[in-house]
């Protein structure tokens, strides 16, 4: 088992380079000269050569590719993403942080949504299948997956807030203000836990320890729960899992909408100022959570399953 | 296989709506009651009439023209992703699964690093990165799709690669441009189509997505996500606004959907056993 865990985070190393390498190289794609980029973004009034070798020996730009790679990379490991170039006396990492907690609540909030309203109805929609109950759902699903988040949450905002003046329409303050962005992150991925959920239940049915338990003549509600249930959950726990990183950075659309000042808003607010090393920071974090939860969540599925775990050793 | 096509009622109904909307698109020109880019400020959120079968915008152009004109960039800018995303992950797929070897080890650690970055993110970092345009958007869209389309076509060109028919093939003689082309190609295309025509509204919602928020087609231009992005500034006042633009996004993305499943049900063997 433990050969298991270390061949596993191991081999995410690679993909962690491969990550920190492509968002490396991103920011040195950009059609114009850093150096220059900086210097028109933070406004200095005339732009010489000479300030533009300055600024790129500042910035260490005159220094071979690797090298610079390797530079930021460690830079990078003590937490040290450079200098904004819209707002040159903030951090990039600042910044961030000043960002992140608001798009966790969000995330977290939908998360919390995601799993108390997909577990219930993905198992009465099993139960019940092809009940009246089963239809709405499936129908309700069906029309989630064609709907664009930000039209959802333009609908919610008009529904809710504007037309029944229940909640309020946009920024962040109150719990209040959290309800319906979160709903709208969680639309989405409520579906399709639903779908999941339903799905795993009605093939777990089929087993033969369902047929068994039958048999022994349990009541059934004991083995929808405690045996049909619990079956299904694995994979629905480990798909939760790997797509926490995918609601913090789904959240971007959705903040816009709400005016929700977290990281979705910083994201789109750089592409438009060109603040660089804001963008390059953010994929490269998004990128990493993507890496550390799925790896995260495997291994922890093969310590939760019995049969993947002797499957390892 | 047009026979089966032609027996499921959905599929055709689909394939006839999404025909009827590309039509309607096309001919714009010739349908649009009014000129979508002409303003009167005068008569700026006109209710609906007969002149004005959907009302007026902010800026007293006419909805309805502007839907309808709304269809060139919404279902040809996805069109083109598609292709764009087909033609590459195609090409890709193709190679390392045909030719394997250090070719496939190459695309494939790509791929796997492709598909280990969300999405949605990698849109935004190439748009930022390319400038604000629509062609970057398109661009975007196939720089992160191809790697999914890579996986599913190797895949694919493993499973027939050493089938007889093309051993065969091969002993008599065929070039490998011949095999790769009229064996192996028909082979996956009907998976290839189901996997397209579902994919197809997400492109159509990405690329809504991003002119909502202002990344993709720009202002005067009538594109639903921007026609929501301009009704989202008065949602307060005139609410009618976001409700044409949203509904026919959902209509054409829901049209797609059912068509690629009802595509699903005719061209996969398995099923219909």
């Amino acid at each position: 088992m433990r050969n298991y865990i270390i061949k596993r985070v191991l081999g995410a190393i690679p993909l962690l380079i491969c990550i920190s390498f492509l968002c490396f190289v991103f920011i040195n794609l950009i059609p114009s000269d850093p150096a220059e980029v900086a210097l028109r973004v933070s406004q200095v009034p005339v732009i010489t050569e000479e300030i533009i070798a300055e600024t790129r020996a500042a910035m260490g730009l005159d220094k071979p590719y690797l090298v610079r790679y390797l530079d930021w990379v460690i830079n990078c490991l003590h937490l040290d993403f450079g200098i904004s170039y819209t707002n040159p006396d903030r951090t990039v990492g600042g910044e961030l942080l000043r960002c992140l907690p608001a798009t966790l609540v969000l995330a977290g909030a939908s998360l919390v949504l995601v799993i108390f309203l997909s577990l219930p109805i993905g198992f009465f929609c099993a139960v019940y299948k092809d009940s009246w109950f089963d239809r709405i759902t499936r129908g309700f699903i069906f029309m989630t997956t064609a709907m664009p988040a930000y039209w959802v949450g333009l609908l919610l905002m008009w529904l809710v807030s504007i037309k029944f003046d229940l909640l309020p329409t946009s920024g962040n303050g109150s719990w209040k203000h959290l309800i319906l962005p979160a709903f709208t992150v969680s639309l989405t991925y409520i579906s399709t836990y639903i779908r999941l959920i339903r799905n795993n239940m009605l093939e777990n049915m089929k087993e033969d320890y369902v047929l068994y338990a039958n048999v022994r003549g349990l009541p059934q509600k004991s083995i929808l729960v405690k045996h049909i249930l619990k079956n299904s959950l694995h994979t629905c726990i480990v798909a939760v899992g790997m797509s926490i990183p995918q609601l913090i950075a789904g959240t971007i659309v959705v903040e816009n909408v709400f005016a929700w000042p977290g990281l979705g808003t910083l994201c789109i607010t750089s592409i438009f100022n060109r603040d660089y090393p804001v963008i390059q920071t953010y994929v490269l974090l998004i990128g990493v959570l993507f890496v550390v939860f799925n790896l995260l969540f495997d291994i922890i599925q093969t310590i939760a399953d019995p049969r993947l775990k002797n499957e390892v050793s | 296989m047009l026979k089966k096509f032609l027996e499921n009622k959905m599929a055709v109904a689909m394939t006839g709506l999404v025909f009827i909307i590309a039509l309607i698109g096309l001919f714009a020109p010739v349908l649009a009651p009014h000129d979508p880019y002409a303003t009167n400020i005068m008569n700026k959120f006109a209710k609906f009439s007969m002149d004005y079968p959907l009302g007026t915008d902010h800026l007293g152009r006419c909805v309805l023209s502007r839907m309808i004109y709304g269809i060139r960039p919404t279902l040809g800018l996805a069109t083109l992703t598609m292709f764009g995303t087909i033609g590459l992950g195609a090409f890709m797929g193709f190679m390392a699964g045909y030719f394997r070897g250090w070719i496939d080890e190459i695309i494939m650690r790509v791929v796997d690093v492709m598909l280990s970055f969300p999405s949605q993110i990698m849109v935004f970092a190439v748009v930022a990165l390319l400038g604000i345009d629509v062609r970057n958007v398109i661009l975007a869209n196939v720089f992160i799709k191809w790697a999914w389309y890579a996986r599913m076509i190797r895949a694919g060109v493993l499973k027939y690669r050493d089938k007889n028919y093309i051993q065969f093939s091969r002993c008599v003689g065929n070039k490998e441009s011949f095999i790769l082309l009229r064996h192996l190609l028909p082979s996956i295309s009907s998976e290839l189509a189901v996997l397209a025509s579902l994919d197809i509204g997400w492109a159509i919602i990405n690329i809504s997505t991003l002119s909502f928020l202002g990344l993709g087609v720009q202002a005067p231009v009538p594109e639903w996500g921007a026609m929501l992005n301009e009704a989202k500034n008065v949602l307060t006042t005139n609410p009618v606004q976001m409700i044409a633009p949203g509904i026919a996004i959902v209509v054409l993305v829901t049209a797609f959907n059912l068509l690629g499943d009802a595509l699903r049900d005719v061209l996969d063997p398995k099923e219909a056993s």
